[in-house]
This record gives C-alpha cells, sequence and structure tokens, in this order.
C-alpha cells in the first residue's frame, strides 16, 4: 500500500481520528518521549549554539549548492564511486532498474530511507522480480503489513506491542504472547538469512560531505552497516540537499542531528563511506553507487522563502512537538513527509494545488520552530504557502471573500459593532452548522456563547 | 499611568465580561483606564490566513486608533502577539510602528513586567487552579511565568498540568477547516486535566475551544478568562 | 542536455538572486561544562548506551583477560588487524556462524562515546557477532569527532563504522530490545594508560 496523495488530508485525519483512537494513543505516547529526549540531550550542550551554526552551514550549502554538487561528484568518482544524476522518481528508478540488470540481481536489502519511500523503490524492485526486504525493524514491521512508514525516524510508531505481536504470530510463528525481545530474536533470525544472501543494498544517506565524498548514515540497529557492507553492490540515495561542504562539518551534524531525533550523543552506529571495497581489505560491497536525486528539490530551492526548509535534516523533531500530528499520526498526510516539515516542503515539491491541505494542517502553534535543529522558520513558512494560495486562487472564495468583507468592515467601527451586535443575537445554537465557517466549529463543539452584550457597549455605559 | 485597553474583536464579542474585570483590576491598581473608540481587529485571522494585504489595512487602522495610548493593553496574548512579532514586518518597522508595539502588552505581562504586582490579593485562596498557556503567549511573546505567579500571588494553588503548554487546537480558521483535529487536540487538554475548581488563560480563543468542546463532551469543567479570575483574586 | 546538466542548470537558475551565505567556521562543541578527561568520558558514554567497558593496563593483561572472557565461547571470528597477542585462544571461525568477534579499534571518541572501526580490520566480524569485543589503546581516544575526522582524512579506508554502543531498536512498542542485527554486546577493552 503506498501514499495517495495529501489532497483527501481532511478526511483521512478525520477517520484516523474516529476510527483509530489506538494510534493516537501509541503516538502521542511515541513522540513525548523522543521529546522528551531531546529536551534532555539538548540540556548536556549549548544547543542554541550549536542550531545556530548548523543554520548557517545548511545555509551556507545551499546557497552553494552547484559548486558543492561537482566537488562531490569529483571526489565521489576519484574514490571509486559511480555517480549518477535523477531529475525525477522516474530517473532514479530507471538508474536502479539499469543497476539491477547488469548485475542480475535477484535480492535486495534496504537500509531505512526516506527518499527510497519518496521514490517508490520497493515497488519498482518488485516489479522487476528482485526480491527487496526492509531491514530495519520498524520498515520490516511495515512491509510486512503492507504499510507506509508514519514518522521519518520511527516508521512504525503508530503500532502497539499488540499489533506486532499479532503480526509477528501469523508471519513468524512466535508465541502470541511473546515479548518483544523474542520477537526482536524472530525478525533478526529472519533477516540474518536474507542478509546473507542479498545482491544488493540500498541505503539513503544522511549526509554527504564534497570534499571527501564521504556518505554518512546513522543509525541504532546495524542494519545500515549490513547493508552497506554484505551485498556485492551498494546504491545509495541521496537527495542534492543533503552536501556538507567537509568532513569535519559531519561530524557535528551527526552529534545534532541523533540528539533531536532521539536524544543521543549519537546513534549507536555511524556508517562513513567512502567507496567500494579497496584491495587491501577482506569485505564490502565491489561496486558503490550514489544517485543524487532532484524529484522536487530545485523546485523548491526556487521559492523565494520555503527554499529555507532544505535545511531539513530529517530528525522528526517537529513530529514530535506537533499537537496536530499527534492526535493522527503520519498516513494522512498522503505523503512521505508527513508533520510540519512534510507540510512546508510538500508544496515545493508536489505543487501547491496538489498539496494545499497541508500547510493549513497547523494550528500556528510554534512549538516546531522551537525544536528545530537548523532552524526552519516552519510558522512563518505555512503563512507563505497559504498567502500562495490565496494569490493563486487555490482558497475557497467563502474564506477570501469573507476576510476582506471582514477587513472592510474592520475599518468602520460601526458596522463592525453593528454586525458583532448581529452575530450575538443569532441562536447559533440552531443556525450556526449552515454558515461556512460555524459549520466545521458546530460539528465538533457546542456553539460559542455570545456575551450579552459587546465590551465597547460595556464602556460606552459605565463599568463600575 | 494611563492604559489603553485593547478588547480585541474576540473578547469584545464572548468575553466581554472579562475585559470589564480587566478594566476593574486596572483601575484598582490606580490605572487611568481608557477604550478608545473605533477599535475592531488586530488582524490576525487574516495574516494567518495568507491575506497579507488585508492584515496590513487592518493593523493601520489599529495603529491609528491607539496612536497616542501610552500602553496598549490586551486581554489576549494571541493578539498582543501579532501586534508585536508581524506589525513590522506588515507596516514597515518605522518610529511609529516600533514605539507602539514596544508599549503593547498582554494583561499578565504588563501586570508583572510593567507595574511589578506580586500579589493582588487573596481572594483565590484554596482554590485549585489549572493554567492554560496560549501559543503565542508562550512561544511568540515568552509569557510563562507572569500568569501563573499573579495566581499564585492571589493564593491559588496552581496545579501542574501534563500538557500545560499543549496547543488547545483553535487556532483561529484552523478549528473550522479542520474541526476533527482541532477537535482532538481540545481531547487531549481536557483528558489530561487535573482535578481543579476552574481552568484559566490569557486568551479568549482557547477558552471559547476548550468550553465549547468541554460542553460538547458534557464534562463539567469551568473555564474562566485570566482577567476575570485575577479580579476574583482582588475582590473576594 | 543530461540530466546532471539540467538539474545543476535549475540550481543555478534559482540562486541567481539569492544572497551567498559565508560557511560559518569550524564547528566548536560547544557545552557549557568543560567535559572528563577523554577517557573517562569515553567510558561514561558507551556504558550508558548499553556498552561493557573493561580497562586493562598493558598487553599482557589484556590477553590472560581475553583468555578468561572466551571461556563461555566455543569460536570467534578475528579482525584482520588483531595482534597475535589478542587472538582468542579458541578456534577460528567465519563471522556469520562465530559467537564471538574480536576486533582493534582505530581510535576512539570521547564526545560521542565511539569506537572507530577501520573497514581494513574487516567489516564482518565487526557486525555479524552477537558478541563484539574491541581493543582500543587509551592513547588513541580523540576528545571530539572532528578531531578524529581531520587526523584520519588522508588514511579513510572504503567505510569507517563509530560503534557507540549495541545494537538497538525500540520499533516494537517503544520498548528497548538488544541485538537486533549487529552485536547485541559490546564489550570495549581499553589497554593502557596505568602502566
Amino acid at each position: 500500500m503506498s501514499f495517495s496523495g495529501p489532497t483527501n488530508y481532511r478526511r483521512e485525519s478525520a477517520k484516523a481520528i474516529r476510527d483509530k483512537p489506538e494510534v493516537r494513543d501509541s503516538v502521542t505516547a511515541a513522540t513525548r518521549t523522543f521529546d522528551a529526549h531531546r529536551v534532555h540531550a539538548w540540556g548536556q550542550i549549548d544547543a542554541d549554539r550549536w542550531r545556530d551554526w548548523a543554520r548557517d552551514v545548511k545555509t551556507h550549502v545551499l546557497t552553494h549548492l552547484d559548486q558543492y554538487l561537482e566537488q562531490a561528484e569529483r571526489q565521489l568518482t576519484s574514490n571509486g564511486t559511480r555517480v549518477h544524476w535523477a531529475e525525477s522518481a522516474d530517473d532514479a528508478l530507471t538508474i536502479l532498474g539499469e543497476i539491477v540488470r547488469e548485475h542480475g540481481v535477484e535480492s535486495a536489502v534496504k537500509a531505512k530511507s526516506m527518499l527510497s519511500e519518496e521514490l517508490g523503490v520497493n515497488r519498482h524492485l518488485e516489479g522487476l522480480g528482485v526480491h527487496v526486504r526492509e531491514t530495519d525493524l520498524g520498515e520490516y514491521i511495515i512491509q510486512l503489513l503492507d504499510e507506509p512508514p508514519s514518522h521519518i525516524v520511527g516508521p512504525a510508531i503508530h503500532r502497539s506491542v499488540d499489533d506486532c505481536r499479532k503480526l509477528f504470530h501469523e508471519r513468524l510463528g512466535t508465541p502470541l504472547d511473546a515479548d518483544p525481545d523474542e520477537l526482536a530474536t524472530a525478525a533478526r533470525d529472519a533477516l540474518r538469512a536474507e542478509f546473507l544472501a542479498a545482491d544488493l543494498g540500498i541505503s539513503g544517506g544522511n549526509f554527504l560531505a564534497a570534499d571527501s565524498g564521504t556518505i554518512a548514515l546513522i543509525e541504532n540497529e546495524g542494519n545500515i552497516r549490513l547493508s552497506t557492507s554484505l551485498p556485492r553492490v551498494h546504491v545509495a540515495f541521496v537527495g542534492i540537499e543533503k552536501l556538507v561542504p567537509r568532513l569535519e562539518d559531519v561530524s557535528a551534524f551527526l552529534q545534532l542531528t541523533s540528539r533531536a531525533a532521539t536524544g543521543q550523543p549519537i546513534g549507536n552506529f555511524v556508517s562513513l563511506i567512502q567507496g567500494p571495497r579497496r584491495s587491501d581489505e577482506v569485505d564490502g560491497p565491489e561496486e558503490v553507487h550514489v544517485v543524487l536525486v532532484d524529484n522536487g528539490r530545485t523546485r523548491l530551492l526556487a521559492d523565494e522563502a520555503a527554499w529555507e526548509a532544505l535545511r531539513c535534516v530529517r530528525c522528526g523533531a517537529c513530529l514530535n512537538i506537533c499537537p496536530v500530528y499527534r492526535q493522527t499520526g503520519g498516513h494522512p498526510y498522503g505523503w512521505t513527509y508527513s508533520g510540519p516539515i512534510g507540510a512546508i516542503i510538500a508544496p515545493g515539491m508536489l505543487g501547491l494545488e496538489e498539496a494545499l491541505p497541508l500547510p493549513h494542517a497547523s494550528s500556528l502553534c510554534g512549538a516546531c520552530v522551537d525544536v528545530c535543529p537548523v532552524r526552519i522558520p516552519i510558522p512563518e513558512l505555512l503563512v507563505h504557502w497559504r498567502e500562495k494560495a490565496v494569490e493563486q486562487g487555490l482558497t475557497p472564495k467563502v474564506e477570501t471573500v469573507g476576510l476582506k468583507a471582514y477587513t472592510k468592515m474592520a475599518q468602520r467601527p460601526g458596522l463592525f459593532s453593528a454586525a458583532g451586535a448581529v452575530l450575538r443575537h443569532v441562536p447559533l445554537g440552531l443556525g450556526g452548522r449552515a454558515l461556512p465557517v460555524l459549520g466545521g466549529w458546530m460539528q465538533e463543539r457546542s456553539a460559542p456563547k455570545s456575551s450579552a452584550k459587546s465590551f465597547l457597549q460595556m464602556w460606552k455605559e459605565g463599568i463600575e | 499611568m494611563r492604559v489603553s485597553v485593547f478588547a480585541t474583536c474576540l473578547c469584545n464579542q464572548f468575553y466581554a465580561d472579562a475585559c470589564a474585570d480587566m478594566v476593574r483590576l486596572l483601575r484598582h491598581l490606580g490605572i487611568d483606564v481608557e477604550v478608545p473608540e473605533g477599535q475592531t481587529c488586530c488582524g490576525q485571522p487574516a495574516y494567518n490566513s495568507g491575506q497579507p494585504e488585508e492584515a496590513q489595512s487592518m493593523a493601520e487602522h489599529t495603529l491609528k486608533v491607539f496612536a497616542d495610548a501610552e500602553y496598549v493593553v490586551l486581554p489576549s496574548g494571541s493578539c498582543a502577539g501579532m501586534m508585536r512579532c508581524f506589525y513590522p514586518g506588515l507596516v514597515g518597522s518605522d518610529l511609529r510602528v516600533a514605539s507602539l508595539v514596544e508599549r503593547t502588552y498582554e494583561l499578565s505581562q504588563f501586570l508583572r513586567t510593567v507595574l511589578e504586582v506580586d500579589s493582588l490579593g487573596s481572594g483565590l485562596q484554596g482554590r485549585r487552579v489549572a493554567y492554560h498557556h496560549g501559543c503565542h503567549a508562550l512561544r511568540e511573546l515568552g509569557v510563562k511565568d507572569e500568569p501563573v505567579a499573579l495566581l499564585a500571588g492571589c493564593g491559588a494553588e496552581v496545579v501542574p498540568w501534563e500538557a500545560d503548554e499543549e496547543c488547545c487546537g483553535f487556532g483561529g480558521l484552523f478549528s473550522a477547516k479542520l474541526p476533527e483535529a482541532s477537535a482532538a487536540m481540545a481531547d487531549r487538554k481536557i483528558d489530561t486535566l487535573p482535578d481543579v475548581d476552574f481552568v484559566t488563560s490569557a486568551d479568549g480563543g482557547c477558552l471559547l475551544q476548550l468550553t465549547g468542546r468541554a460542553q460538547k463532551r458534557g464534562t463539567g469543567t469551568a473555564f474562566v478568562h485570566l482577567a476575570s479570575a485575577l479580579w476574583r483574586g482582588v475582590a473576594e | 542536455m543530461t540530466a546532471r546538466e539540467r538539474i545543476l542548470g535549475r540550481v543555478r537558475e534559482a540562486l541567481r538572486e539569492r544572497d551567498p551565505v559565508e560557511h560559518p567556521g569550524a564547528f566548536e562543541g560547544w557545552r557549557p561544562r568543560t567535559p572528563r578527561s577523554p577517557v573517562d568520558g569515553l567510558v561514561h558514554l558507551l556504558e550508558a548506551a548499553g556498552g561493557e567497558v573493561v580497562h586493562q593496563p598493558n598487553l599482557d593483561a589484556a590477553t590472560s583477560w581475553l583468555a578468561t572472557f572466551c571461556g563461555g565461547f566455543d569460536s570467534s571470528a578475528v579482525g584482520e588487524s588483531v595482534p597475535a597477542a589478542l587472538r582468542p585462544p579458541i578456534p577460528t571461525a567465519s563471522p556469520d556462524i562465530a559467537p564471538l568477534g574480536v576486533s582493534v579499534a582505530r581510535g576512539a571518541v570521547a564526545e560521542t562515546g565511539s569506537l572507530i572501526m577501520d573497514a581494513r580490520d574487516g567489516r564482518r566480524a565487526q557486525l555479524l557477532v552477537p558478541t563484539h569485543v574491541v581493543f582500543l589503546r587509551v592513547e588513541h581516544v580523540y576528545a571530539t569527532l572532528r578531531e578524529a575526522l581531520l587526523d584520519m582524512a588522508d588514511d579513510l579506508p572504503s567505510a569507517i563504522g563509530l560503534h557507540s554502543g549495541p545494537s538497538k531498536s525500540a520499533d516494537i512498542g517503544q520498548i528497548l530490545v538488544k541485538g537486533v542485527h549487529g552485536p547485541g554486546r559490546l564489550v570495549a577493552v581499553l589497554i593502557g594508560g596505568d602502566e
């Protein structure tokens, strides 16, 4: 099962809240835990200075992106890595297909990669007859369930232990009351055989250092190290925004991302990959391919405000703190990247019309900007996309015309208070549902109770 | 000292009594209170909906109405945040705007930082109170300790609340555009509420949302605007 | 035009009117407190992450520690750079079946609690075994990851692994489990310092 696009966000979020209250419980508990770990980990460092530095490095890279891409390509090539450029998901999948054909790949192991989700790698490989296995435990769970990931860092946080017990009982034969250790052991055993048999390992890339051509990957399970070490061919899909100038800069990004994502000083395993196995090495892949992917990123880069969102390091901190995300998890957002970051990159990458519900999927509470390790001004960018939607005539007329009328009134205080008086005397409980804005309000809440007199009226009459 | 009250469009309609209590409270503290005629809306609904021109018109209007104010005080952290954080971007950061923005305060912020009030009275002695931090008061204005200190200063026990800094789900038009998610957010607030005599907040919008949802669900929780709570703190 | 040219062209077009921002300079690792000594910092973080740390004053002591430790294992996979004195006195097996792996770390990082594993030592013995013993000379502990990366920059193998704890996951209902794919038990043996 894959995503159907953000268009139906309201319907899907309402459905999730109504039909799957357990998802809300799992997601709220998991994100609160993630966030508490972040708070603790940031307390140990001068987080404000780290974040300023990281923001500036990323902004520097983005404003010199062509130069760094060329430098990275040169360095990767001299390391013996093959570099490919993909303008779109189709391009990326075609490149992958050629590698599969050239090497007669029959089975592939996949390390967790949001970009590979975005591209639809699994479905494509299956179509080519390649057996593809997700190896991150969370990704493995949702692959067995035929679901897309619901969180950037914890793809299966919408699922409870009981869900996993049932699933593993059916698929791996573990007892129905197995504890998480037994479940993990069963998964390890099942996946170990696949690791050893796979011809191809697929990964993403958290960072790509231009000066050394190093692909950096963070994880906790060891499956990324295995996926990039055991099979004879390794393909890394890397978004063009993942560039970092120097390997020494990667040192800080690995730590800041880990602290923001899971509250660790660093993930328990980090891979720094310079290329294929060398003559003085006993193992490692014979070929390493890096596919530099655009797929909407240059379009986002061209936006005069939202390009800042390309600083994102995919830590998930903004999802964890987001009160809207917590109610539903990631699935209703309808595409790979959910939560606040998904809402601001979707219009740039997919097009505004396609993504439009998402910039409205926020109360503008501002919690996200306070936790972003690279200081992306998320609420401002949500408002930016709302403005663009109005400019392009994509916002419902009732809203834009209504607000224009409201503005006119607001500049004529007499009219404004007269309208207020009418509003106060409308029995909202009866007629409210028929009004365009109040309809949404009345569906979930009791009618707002107007004061008997407006304050301005009370003031005129005198306040004791 | 002279204070110009900006009641805000929402509190003027829905929390008129709280605005009146704010007037009483300020007068009680020896302030000369005025309510400039012609005040309407700060422009936040238009701004958040992506209509900056409309927001700018309302900002211009508000600037004109409050041009002569010594201080502008609002019973709303959200509208005060709109003026302080976004007016300069909308209207330009000329002297006129900069000085108005500097003189604009949410009520509890004004009481603590300008008037340096510690205790208003003992009217809330023995009352258990939960405080909801409106997002914009908290994150745009940095108002966090002020309302809690004032409530405690009136004798109230401000009870810890797991979700006190989480958004209530109002978000202006958000509450009508995505009512299900918005209501679920209010539910999270309501479901985690400790046992209290009442819930209070510096924001009318949040109170409207929480009250509406609590009533729909039939929970008997009482929600009181901070201005009224503090006036009770003085008066009882 | 190739995809490469079109992508670079769009990047340049997007950046045409954008003000370039300078690189802010070296990352200084700002921390509110001075960190403890590098070795103490390493030990603290490795243990906090679920790793085990053993300290042996010299090579001889490490050799005899290993002999005792190996008593519980019937075979081991051994890294390419492990010196004779640190090869376990038990049969050797391939990493995919050995219950124990023994490696030598190229160095370690105090600020992250990481052991630096070089691909030239052999990756499989570092990854496939359930228990991983890693020897480390205390003088090879870097204070910061940046220092370590700068120092290694001229001699990088195909891959470096930073191992900072056992393999773990919380993907099943947010409950922590160890040994999901990589070694579930990581034992760092620090050699030297007390001689």
